[in-house]
């Protein structure tokens, strides 16, 4: 497109006078600027590629390395293929669409009752409830809004316990959960509460015979997550639903990588709380909601005091664009889901085949139980922030956003029974509805030829290839 | 209301948006302004247009890798192209050209040779 | 009510196809004419004049959000991406 702004302008200015519509002086004064506003990534790549060049003798083998960092086919651009979508994907063009209007001209507050701002704020926001709710067979009144997954999770957690403090003091969650609940859940701990961290089998599964075995008299409350962050293992919710149902505690599910990309129904799935968020599903970041079930009603100490809005469950007033944005996100998951699923199970069937087909790679978590869009996968003999630096033609990640920037290996990976080794080298990667076919055959391109790379510098791969057995040999200590 | 936008705006804009928001300003501009001026970007070679046209055809999705295609290569007739399938097609020869075919025209392009005949009596075409 | 004429939803299909080229991001270019394709084939196959009418409306309104965001898109742009060729000419696909 860039070419046909540079080439009308350029026609523009010899067309004749006459055939000009009409030109006011401000059009006149605006003549030679371009609307269009570049954000240049190119900048820094250029800044790095010159460093290479002015620096080749110096550091020959940092150079050789970061030669790899990038398939360096002139013609093509500099920005990396998206692979991150876990952590949150691209703002979806009709999402956008839809909140602009609330910073044009709709900018009444959606709780004020008294003149039309408010409610013409209101109705957008009430219909965004609408498909909030929609997408997981909820009524509108269940849907509270957040500022995303993390409040959510806190709300739920300490909630729902600070609630029944008074015969409860029993919370159960896993040891595979989202940092936020275990940090949640932790800080309960300190309240006075007992917590039960379920191991995972090596799939990355919750047993239900564990789980049932767990419940006492005194649970209040069953947290587990429906899709991993970090591996894509999709747990047994209806199942935990219907546990958690016959004992008589209330299940939570974060759903914040599940929600619009699996099939969930609050109803068939006995799920009581559910934490959603915005920016997993190509909607505005900062937003979130929490499904609260009203019969038979969950009931919970609120965070946040003030003002009574969301039901007195969370005060404050709420940013309609965000909501708008959220909600037509919500539809469109809706609208898109046959598509989208189709799509991204092709497209991470193409990549698991392609990256499997490399030795010594093994996929993390359970083959069958999983939601297709999040591939974890362990390259053995490769160190993952080094691959993760050879790969800076894509943006991926090596555990989930919060984490990643402690080098400590992934606790869920931890959890699965994987060694720190294998743990350090694996890497996750995030398809969603707007990665192509063309990024996908790049990734498994560029990753094969550096995977070869970085194991030809290691001396750990010279013994595997001679068929040294590695847990053989007996490190010296110094 | 929005061309009124548009027209208190800069250029850069009005042109950025002539294949979409200014359809209107934008369609009349290309059919009545045949002017001398434009010479500039004339100059495609007939060849070169005819073999830019078959490589859009080849490269079309629904082109079967096998079919051969050439000068005389009929879009319904010979590929199997549907009418959803023609439009794309067209298209896909105006993004290649940067030109845009009056939807009055476009229905008359059904070959190769329709389309090629198109390009090289169009003065925009780059 | 008579349906959309077959000249009707072809007209829309190509300003559904050609806005959807307008957008400067590779991703949502790519993924709109996807959607463009699958959604008029299966317009296409619709039998039920109601639906019809129901499906083009649609896509009718659907061609608003693309005229309106191709442009916000070609004036907030970001360089190309590694898959995407510069001279912008993409003869293979």
């Amino acid at each position: 497109m860039l070419r046909s702004i540079t080439r009308s302008v350029l026609s523009k200015s010899q067309r004749p006078a006459l055939l000009r519509p009409r030109c006011y002086a401000t059009a006149k004064v605006a003549f030679d600027l371009p609307l269009e506003t570049h954000t240049d990534l190119q900048k820094a790549h250029q800044d790095l590629a010159d460093a290479r060049a002015n620096s080749s003798e110096v550091v020959e083998s940092g150079t050789t390395a970061l030669k790899h960092a990038y398939q360096e086919n002139t013609g093509f651009g500099t920005r990396p293929i998206y692979l991150d979508m876990q952590a949150t994907t691209p703002t979806d063009p009709r999402v956008l669409d839809t909140m602009l209007k609330f910073y044009t001209g709709l900018y009444g507050n959606p709780h004020s009752n008294t003149h039309s701002y408010g409610w013409e704020t209101n109705k957008e926001v009430e219909s965004a409830r609408k498909h909030i709710a929609d997408m997981i067979n909820a009524d509108v009144k269940e849907i509270i809004f957040t500022s995303g997954a993390t409040e959510s999770n806190n709300t739920a957690l300490k909630g729902v316990a600070r609630f029944y403090k008074k015969t409860k003091k029993h919370i159960i969650t896993t040891r595979t959960e989202h940092k936020c609940v275990l940090e949640a859940a932790r800080a309960m701990k300190n309240e006075g509460y007992e917590v039960t961290f379920l191991n995972v089998s090596e799939d990355g599964l919750v047993d239900l015979k564990e789980l049932e075995a767990a419940i006492r008299s005194d649970t209040c409350l069953v947290s587990i997550m429906a899709v991993n962050n970090e591996i894509g293992v999709m747990q047994p919710i209806k199942e935990i639903g219907a546990l958690c149902k016959k004992n008589k505690v209330f299940f939570h599910t974060d759903a914040a990588q599940a929600y619009g990309k699996i099939p969930l129904d609050v109803n068939e799935m006995n799920i009581d709380l559910m934490s959603i968020s915005s920016h997993k599903i190509y909607g505005p970041k900062g937003m979130g909601a929490i499904y609260v079930r009203r019969r038979p009603r969950v009931r919970l100490e609120p965070i946040i005091s003030g003002g009574g809005q969301e039901r007195g469950l969370r005060s404050g007033t709420l940013a309609p664009s965000l909501v708008a944005g959220f909600g037509e996100a919500a539809r469109l998951m809706k609208q898109e889901f046959d598509a989208d699923s189709v799509h991204v199970k092709r497209l991470s069937e193409k990549l698991t085949n392609g990256l499997l087909a490399i030795e010594h790679t093994s996929l993390n978590g359970s083959p069958d139980h999983r939601y297709p869009g999040c591939v974890n996968i362990s390259f053995a003999y490769v160190e993952g922030e080094s691959l993760l630096m050879a790969l800076r033609d894509i943006a991926l990640s090596s555990g989930s956003a919060c984490t990643s920037a402690s080098l400590e290996p992934s606790y869920v990976l931890h959890a699965l029974g994987k060694d720190d080794a294998l743990a350090h080298s694996s890497i996750r990667f995030g398809i969603g509805r707007f990665t192509t076919d063309e990024e996908i055959d790049y990734v498994i391109k560029a990753i094969t030829e550096r995977v070869e790379f970085l194991r030809e510098l290691s001396p750990l791969w010279e013994m595997v290839k001679e068929g040294i057995d590695i847990n053989s040999i007996e490190w010296s200590g110094h | 209301m929005f061309s009124s936008l548009l027209r208190g705006s800069t250029i850069a804009l009005r042109t950025a948006s002539a294949r979409s928001a200014l359809r209107p300003v934008a369609a009349i501009s290309r059919t009545s302004l045949v002017s001398p001026l434009r010479a500039y970007s004339t100059g495609l070679n007939r060849d070169d247009i005819s073999a830019r046209v078959i490589d859009v055809v080849k490269a079309f999705d629904k082109t079967t890798a096998s079919a051969q295609v050439t000068a005389d290569t009929h879009f319904a007739k010979d590929l199997g192209l549907d009418s959803l399938d023609t439009v794309e097609l067209l298209v896909a020869i105006e993004e290649e050209f940067d030109v845009e075919i009056p939807d009055k025209v476009a229905d008359e392009i059904k070959s190769v040779a329709e389309a090629v005949q198109y390009i090289a009596s169009n003065p925009e075409a780059n | 009510m008579t349906g959309p004429s077959r000249t009707q939803v072809l007209a829309l299909y190509k300003q559904t196809l050609r806005n959807a080229n307008g957008f400067n991001n590779y991703n949502f270019k790519h993924y709109f004419l996807r959607k463009a394709r699958t959604q008029f084939r299966d317009l296409k196959d619709l039998k039920d004049p109601a639906a019809i009418e129901k499906a083009f409306s649609a896509a009718q309104r659907e061609l608003g959000v693309l005229k309106r965001q191709s442009v916000i898109s070609q004036m907030y742009t970001f360089d190309k991406q590694v898959v995407e060729p510069l001279d912008g000419k993409k003869t293979q696909r």
